[in-house]
């Protein structure tokens, strides 16, 4: 029997129609897969995470492609996708986009190994040899910095400013000029603390803030002057200035004097509490105020902004929450155009003036500050030019450093915070002083679990400054 | 040889090797790379160093992989212990002889599974919410606004007096509250299992027992048990091998994290962040294995046990 008999007996015996049929669609589809060109859209294509940003830069990517001819190609992906894309092209070595748009929650996996393979393109020398570093607000950069090296371009300053009901304040006759440190805050505003309704609740808190809200806690300890990482990526979690900040914040949910309440930032029902007042301020970086202005229209002219209340007198009266950055995959074929395109977007006045007009975002660029777009009056915040507000704490904001690690030191924060409240809450302690011990013992702790991470990367010891 | 004998040779051969090639492929190979990631450390495939067992030995006193071990275990005796026996009880109602309607309450029983372990988790997240969730807004509508002597946690000395509306229970309880969204999503599954069991058991055999004077726990503990063991030991041991790898369930109701004081991170969600957020496929890999020799043995006590038992 030949070879060719063979073959036709197997076709005709041995298997059944079902099975050729499988067998012939795993075959034309597995060459059709493989003979398939990947077709990449000529221009460039930009990877980010915020709908809204992408909105903003149409008109940015139309003028370009009309000056330059290079298109623009923008695709959002939530950030879990983006980076799981991101890393997995970095990881791989290979084409991902052109430019992305990172969150800092997700940039710092890509600062995980050696120098050498992070898969941003270091813009350290460009950024140096165009003076950039001259023009943009020195603590913006830190988050894109790993080993003292510049991943990206930052896209904003995200100032942190007190959001307080001012109707309510006005009615009870309370003056907010009078206060310049938390103490003073809860003071003064003390006498809003009453239960008006009879629920055996007061009818309004003084702050919205919790033991476990990961952000708010990160936002208050970078004002006390503490920190999650040095500038050598080094967990600072369990330093004296960490527990003194941390034990002075609890103190604010522990007690039957406590003035803080935990509200949703984010679902109807957090915004439902808001409009009821039933906190009067809010930690409120730039990009909140664009959420509140479209999710609570409710609450239009009926809340101001003010510097936060200070920890001790002179002291730092803003914070930072948040931040973006546009960086390059060093895989780009088009590293030239890309950049040129990033510096477009992220310097250029008209989108500076769009930015805040459309997210209440204000830039990084120091010299477009004196735009007059900032002393505009907002109805929403009762006529206040709220970026002027925002860009007077700008360059106060706390520098933040790096690390791969970031997600995990966040982490550990809140686990202390919430191992100190409850400690607190089952021996009936609540002043500053009752917790302090407490909240150092839980930040030494918690260090350890985010030094057993950075000791057992043997990369990051490479280059390390 | 002979030219004959080798043809059915050949011919086997050649039905077998797609299986070969796809075992080789996707499990084969697979097992060989992790076991050689386990003694590395890794930044994504291009990056890595050898480390010997560095890895175990990190496991051995990680804080976190020991909490992640000890809340699955937690999770995987809530399965045990509470899921499988509510499952049998539940089977055990619907097979009551006469019962109308067994087909209905069998879809409703079973219907979390048609769901899905997502929605499930997305749906217990809203129930067991602090401020707002469904369970303390109807507890303060019950019991009162505040918790008092006699109320369900009482017994907690720093809860007196602490309002039910602001009670955390994915904080405080995130265990017992996996244990009892699972609760919602598994018995169902499991009780269908037990209930095809229970139907092929021989009825002669329990009308005997009866005549003999037995009553309903005599017959239970002589009859039915040892008539679905062996479907009861498959149960079992899904349940266990499930249990070990739970992830989505507390990975979408803590909202990605192991939740405060990570109360809530399981072995596979601390592989998952090692592996995938951290960038360690060295360190996650050494914990699958550690996962893996659980699992196996488990399987073996239970073989054994098994075994034994027929002896």
């Amino acid at each position: 029997m030949t070879m060719k008999d063979r073959v036709a007996g197997l076709w005709s015996g041995a298997l059944s129609p079902g099975s050729l049929v499988i067998a012939l669609c795993a075959l034309v589809s597995g060459v059709v897969v493989l003979t398939t060109p990947i077709k990449r859209e000529p221009g460039l294509e930009l990877w980010m995470f915020s709908p809204e940003h992408a909105l903003m830069y149409e008109p940015a990517a139309e003028r370009w492609e009309s000056e330059t001819g290079t298109a623009v190609h923008a695709r959002v992906f939530g950030i879990p996708a983006l980076k799981r894309r991101m890393m997995g092209g970095f990881f791989a070595g290979v084409e991902t986009s052109d430019l992305i748009e990172g969150e800092r929650q997700m940039i710092g996996t890509a600062f995980a190994g050696p120098l050498d393979s992070v898969g941003f393109l270091d813009l350290t020398d460009r950024i140096e040899a165009e003076g950039l570093r001259d023009r943009i607000n020195p603590a913006s950069f830190t988050p894109w910095m790993s080993r003292g090296r510049i991943f990206g371009l930052p896209h904003d300053v995200h100032p942190v400013l007190l959001g307080y009901r001012a109707d309510i304040v006005e009615a009870a006759g309370i003056d907010m000029s009078q206060i310049e440190t938390w103490d003073d805050y809860e003071r003064v505003l003390a006498p809003l603390m009453t239960d008006d309704n009879g629920d055996g609740e007061p009818d309004h808190y003084l702050l919205s803030f919790w033991e476990n809200q990961i952000d708010n806690l990160e936002v208050l300890l970078l004002q006390g002057g503490g920190s999650m990482f040095d500038a050598d990526g080094r967990c600072t979690l369990s330093s004296d200035t960490n527990a003194a900040v941390l034990a002075e914040i609890l103190s604010w949910c522990l007690g039957d004097d406590r003035f803080c309440i935990e509200i949703n930032e984010w679902t109807n029902t957090g915004h439902a509490q808001k409009i009821d007042g039933l906190a009067i301020g809010y930690l409120m970086p730039d990009w909140m105020c664009g959420i509140w202005l479209t999710q609570i229209p409710q609450l239009e002219g009926k809340v101001k902004l003010m510097p936060l209340p200070a920890f001790e007198p002179g002291g730092r009266r803003t914070s930072v929450r948040g931040g973006s950055m546009m960086g390059i995959p060093k895989t780009s074929q088009n590293i030239e155009e890309a950049w040129a395109f990033a510096k477009e977007l992220y310097l250029s006045r008209d989108l500076a003036q769009e930015l805040y007009n459309k997210t209440g975002i204000v830039t990084p660029v120091t010299e477009l500050w004196d735009d007059p777009v900032f002393d505009e009056p907002s109805p929403y915040f009762s006529g206040q030019p709220t970026g002027r507000l925002y860009i007077e704490q700008a360059p106060h904001i706390p520098a933040r450093y790096a690390s791969p690690y970031y997600w995990n030191g966040l982490l550990a924060l809140r686990n202390a915070a919430t191992i100190v409240a409850e400690q607190a809450r089952s021996r009936g302690l609540s002043t500053p002083e009752e917790l302090l011990p407490l909240a150092k013992n839980a930040l030494v702790s918690e260090q350890r679990s985010v030094d057993q991470l950075l000791n057992r990367n043997a990369f990051l010891a490479e280059g390390t400054p | 040889m002979s030219a004959s004998g080798t043809r059915p040779a050949r011919t086997a051969a050649l039905f077998l090797a797609p299986f070969f090639v796809v075992f080789g492929v996707f499990t084969v190979y697979p097992l060989v790379l992790s076991a050689i990631l386990a003694v590395q450390q890794t930044h994504g495939p291009e990056h890595a160093t050898f480390v010997g067992l560095d890895n175990f030995k990190a496991l051995l006193g990680d804080p976190d992989f020991r909490k992640a071990v000890r809340n699955t275990i937690v999770y995987t005796l809530g399965s045990v212990f509470i899921q499988l026996p509510i499952a049998l009880g539940l089977a055990m109602l619907l097979n009551q002889p006469g019962l109308k309607g067994r087909g209905i309450y069998r879809l409703i029983f079973f219907s979390p599974q048609l769901m899905g372990l997502v929605f499930v988790a997305m749906l217990a997240a809203l129930v067991f919410e602090g401020r707002t969730g469904l369970l303390n807004v109807a507890l303060e509508n019950t019991l009162g606004r505040v918790i008092q002597p006699g109320d369900l946690l009482f017994w907690i000395p720093a809860l007196e007096g602490v309002r039910w509306q602001m009670f955390p229970w994915l904080q405080t309880f995130i265990m017992p509250m996996l244990i009892v969204a699972s609760l919602w999503m598994y018995v169902g599954y499991n009780m269908v299992y037990f209930l095809a069991a229970l139907q092929n058991i021989d009825k002669s055999l329990v009308e005997a027992c009866a005549v003999d004077g037995a009553g309903p726990i005599r017959r239970f503990w002589n009859v039915t048990v040892p008539s679905i063991r062996p479907v009861g030991s498959f149960v079992v041991l899904l349940s266990i091998i499930g249990s070990l790898q739970l992830f989505e369930l507390p990975y979408i109701i803590l909202e990605q994290s192991g939740g405060p004081q990570n109360r809530g991170l399981t072995i596979v969600m601390y592989l998952y962040q090692s592996g995938f957020e951290s960038g360690d496929l060295g360190y996650a890999s050494a914990i699958g294995w550690v996962l893996a020799l659980m699992l196996i043995a488990l399987a073996l006590g239970q073989i054994w046990i098994m075994r034994r038992e027929e002896r």
